[in-house]
């Protein structure tokens, strides 16, 4: 996608030239936000029979704001989202067989920010409860008890502040490392 | 009501300190009263645990008694002055049977009990009665922890929907498209060569549910990528309809749900 913004950003900087100064920034604005939400949607349903690896996806029509504005702000397409959730909206799960991550607290901290997208597809909350954290990491092998709470607060910059067993809810910088990461987990997996 | 998965992280966490302290002793024995009186408070904050524990039916009351009975040894080690070879035996041994035996089985059953909600909310949007029988029952299977029960059941409900859309298309259509399948030289097709003669509804219900699926790819009913994911679903029914060892955790159940919703019972393709 960045190739394609690559190749378009100068027709888009003429364009934002002709508008007065003063507007200029609100202009790039806008349009920076059609263009990746233009460029982020792919067509309602990938054609049957495509080539493998290709991934059938429906393009909810009520994919709360919060989550719109989260791929757009990391450059996400549906596709890649597609990769890693499955269905795309109300009801998403996790379809990636393996959290990427080296070590179990990595794998476990990058787990919750896979979680809150997960939730936020449903509801628009970028959170996730420590039990289903847990539930999670059990099924995916990276849950160590004994150090569950620390390899939380070793990540404490990506989510909010909050008390001792409240539900983890991410921050801008956990927004955007989910955003990689969704970015990153559907190529390796 | 205490969060026993969390005390049980913090209890864990810190007998995991413990067993540090013990191993970095360069005596041979443990005979300071620090550390033994340490242990003898993490055990003070073990017992209530335990009592909630003994009162959720579904742990094995079993691993239970042989974690308290390591409990008991150690606790008897801070008695006196013993050596640090038993307090490291006895030490690993009740972290690695409450993480393993007694805190993952409780964190599995603790996913069981929302399950019914959340396999619920992916069936929200199908009315066929047919189908919601089977959906039905299979839910309440994985709520009774029969969650291989509950992967047959489900399968079921996708197997009347896959038999329906065939049989839809006539039976003599049905032979030709297989006849057309089993000439096809493509990847997926070409180790395909049964015969199938149909003259009867209940004839279809005979054919393997691979076949099945592989002519609802044939027919363009599913991608490749759909294909995929379902023939893993198929793979997943008859891990759990033979008798194996293997034992899918509510996780995995979610994701098969999402999948055989999205791929045949909710999609429109089927209907």
């Amino acid at each position: 996608m960045l190739n394609r913004l690559k190749a378009d950003i100068d027709g888009i900087l003429e364009l934002v030239q002709k508008c007065p100064p003063a507007l200029q920034e609100t202009a790039l604005k806008v349009i920076l936000e059609h263009w990746f939400m233009g460029n982020a949607a792919v067509p309602a349903k990938t054609q049957v029979g495509s080539s493998p690896g290709t991934v059938a996806t429906a393009v909810p029509q009520d994919l709360p704001g919060p989550v719109k504005n989260f791929m757009t702000a990391n450059g996400l397409t549906f596709e890649e989202m597609s990769k890693v959730y499955s269905p795309i909206g109300a009801g998403a799960q996790l379809l990636i067989s393996g959290i990427p991550g080296a070590g179990k607290a990595m794998k476990q901290a990058n787990l919750a920010l896979l979680l809150a997208v997960k939730q936020a597809l449903e509801t628009g909350a970028f959170s996730c409860t420590l039990k289903q954290l847990r539930e999670m990491a059990t099924h995916y092998d990276c849950y160590d008890a004994a150090n569950f709470s620390t390899n939380l607060k070793s990540h404490k910059n990506d989510f909010k502040p909050r008390a001792k067993g409240a539900d983890l809810e991410l921050s801008g910088p956990g927004l955007k490392r989910a955003g990689q990461l969704i970015e990153g987990a559907g190529e390796h997996d | 009501m205490i969060d026993v998965a969390q005390e049980l992280e913090d209890l864990l966490g810190e007998l995991v300190a413990v067993q540090k302290d013990v191993n970095k002793l360069t005596t041979a024995s443990v005979s300071g009263t620090p550390i033994r009186e340490w242990i003898k408070d993490i055990h003070k904050r073990w017992l209530p645990i335990l009592g909630v524990l003994e009162k959720a039916d579904r742990l094995d009351s079993g691993e239970l008694q042989l974690v308290s009975e390591h409990w008991n040894r150690l606790l008897k080690l801070t008695d006196g002055k013993n050596p640090k070879s038993q307090y490291r035996t006895v030490l690993k041994s009740i972290i690695s049977l409450t993480e393993i035996s007694v805190l993952h089985p409780f964190i599995k059953y603790s996913g069981l009990q929302t399950i019914g909600s959340t396999l619920r909310k992916l069936t929200a949007s199908i009315s066929d009665p047919v189908l919601l029988k089977y959906l039905d029952e299979s839910i309440r299977c994985a709520e009774a922890n029969c969650v291989r029960g509950s992967v047959v059941l489900a399968w079921c409900a996708v197997a009347f929907r896959i038999q329906e859309k065939l049989v839809s298309i006539g039976l003599p259509q049905l032979e030709g498209e297989f006849d057309k399948m089993r000439l096809d030289q493509g990847m997926l097709f070409k180790n395909f060569n049964r015969v199938y003669k149909l003259s009867t509804k209940p004839d279809v219900q005979e054919i393997p549910d691979a076949h099945l699926i592989l002519l609802c790819r044939f027919l363009t009913y599913l991608d490749d990528t759909e294909y995929k994911h379902l023939k893993g679903a198929l793979d997943l029914r008859n891990g759990c309809g033979h008798p194996t060892g293997y034992q899918p955790d509510p996780v995995k159940l979610q994701a098969y749900f999402a999948d055989i919703t999205q791929l045949v019972l909710r999609n429109p393709k089927f209907a």
